[in-house]
């Protein structure tokens, strides 16, 4: 802004760092996370850099700001930037344990997500289905394949499995697919 | 496809026909779009335009659907490319083959070393909490909101023995003989794991002897022991069941286990290894 020292400048930052840290670190929908326009509507225009600001004292924490895109869309950088979910995830996965999962749903989970991944991001929920009974029973493999959607690790459209929006933001697929092979 | 109007000619199409087809079954099933030769279907294309000299509007709209598929299938193959030249791609197959051979320990590891959760906090503030209260107030007694809750319309049952009975479609006696051979056989053999009991020889009388089973645990005179862990069902004869144990059981709970012939399949071959 005109006229703004730089004592001034820095108060307005840190007011707003913090206030993108709250908005960021507490849930406000059943997603977690903010969109892009919220975060515009709260912190002004400069939001991105805002952003950048926060990541940068997380970092020191071993966490980070993702930045989760929506598929599709052609628009602008801008627009597009609005439409992404921004989250707070974990940078480095050092914890022992995170989750209070038993050891056959991650496998489970492990398997579905690697699976979905080499089909090139989509599979029938039956060829999934087919190919986790080799290891489990079908029953436990429909209740672990529903709580995964509605947890948003997998997505269903018309009986196609997809990854979902908790495994984008969550899960390195790169790294999971890598780990498999090398394993 | 789009049917032309000119039935002579379209037996001269037919190689044409045949591009437009293969094209179309790449697009639907996802085959790889290199198994078109994309020089050897325009050369086509250009043969039929010096041989057949196309004038009229059929030719014409043919040769554009042509053009407009194999832009299609071009497309799909600049796809194939980006998708193997990524880091993501990795052979299906190979990767199908490596996570079958892992233990759950070993995929449960390498997800956790993949994973970043997020981190998210609930709080209630005091503002919410007043919004709560808010709502509370507004909200109108239970009994004046049934229109919220309408009681489930009652379902049209389906034939229950009694009808069937009444029917003359099945005998009452025929009926208790065979709930009560089924019985014996279940005293005989004890507590046994329910699908042991269940399937025999053929997956018909296998089906026949669940649904009669359903009867003796509906009357209390069969009990099932779930272990919801393990996926186990064992079915024992019940201690009560001299006494009058339907009365006991009239507010049961409603069991389902599932029985399929891919499931009898397996049981019948496992029966055989042992």
């Amino acid at each position: 802004m005109e006229g703004e020292t730089e004592e001034e400048l820095r108060t307005r930052t840190e007011r707003k760092v913090k206030k993108a840290a709250q908005l960021l670190f507490f849930r406000q929908h059943r997603i977690p996370g903010v969109k892009g326009w919220e975060l515009k509507k709260a912190l002004g225009d400069d939001y991105v850099e805002v952003i950048g600001v926060l990541n940068s004292a997380l970092d020191k924490l071993g966490m980070e700001v993702k930045r989760i895109s929506e598929e599709g869309g052609g628009e602008g950088k801008e627009k597009r930037a609005e439409r992404d979910r921004f989250m707070i995830v974990l940078k480095s996965p050092v914890i022992e344990k995170a989750s209070g999962e038993r050891i056959d749903n991650v496998a489970m989970l492990s398997a579905t997500l690697a699976y979905i991944i080499s089909k090139q991001g989509k599979a029938s929920r039956k060829a999934v289905e087919d190919f986790l009974s080799a290891k489990f029973p079908k029953q436990r493999i429909y209740f672990a394949l529903d709580r995964y959607i509605k947890q948003g690790y997998v997505g269903e459209a018309d009986k196609v499995l997809y990854i979902g929006w908790r495994a984008r933001a969550e899960v390195d697929r790169k790294a999971l697919l890598d780990l498999i092979l090398g394993a | 496809m789009k049917n032309y109007r000119i039935p002579s000619k379209q037996m001269k199409f037919g190689e044409l026909f045949r591009l437009l087809n293969f094209c179309r079954t790449i697009q639907t099933e996802g085959t790889d779009p290199f198994d078109l030769d994309v020089k050897k279907f325009l050369e086509t294309l250009k043969r039929y335009h010096k041989t057949k000299k196309w004038k009229s509007l059929d030719d014409l709209l043919l040769d554009a659907e042509a053009i407009a598929e194999l832009a299609k299938i071009i497309e799909l193959q600049g796809k194939w490319i980006k998708e193997r030249s990524s880091s993501f791609y990795i052979d299906p197959v190979l990767l199908e083959l490596k996570l079958k051979m892992l233990e759950p320990q070993q995929l449960a590891t390498a997800f956790f070393n993949s994973w970043h959760p997020i981190i998210a906090m609930d709080r209630i503030t005091p503002q919410r909490l007043q919004e709560g209260l808010a709502y509370w107030n507004a909200l109108l007694p239970f009994g004046e909101r049934n229109d919220e809750f309408p009681f489930p319309s009652a379902i049209e049952s389906a034939f229950g023995v009694e009808d069937l009975i009444e029917l003359n479609i099945l005998s009452k006696t025929e009926f208790d003989d065979s709930i009560k051979a089924v019985f014996n056989d279940l005293e005989a053999r004890g507590r046994i794991e329910y699908h042991d009991f269940i399937y025999g020889d053929a997956f018909e009388t296998s089906v026949k002897k669940a649904y009669l089973t359903s009867y003796l645990v509906n009357e209390g005179k069969a009990e099932l022991d779930i272990n919801p862990l393990e996926e186990e069902v064992f079915i024992s004869p019940s201690n009560n069941a001299n006494v009058n144990a339907k009365a006991d059981h009239a507010q049961g709970r409603s069991i389902p286990v599932s029985l399929s012939y891919e499931d009898w399949l397996r049981w019948k071959g496992k029966q055989k290894r042992n």
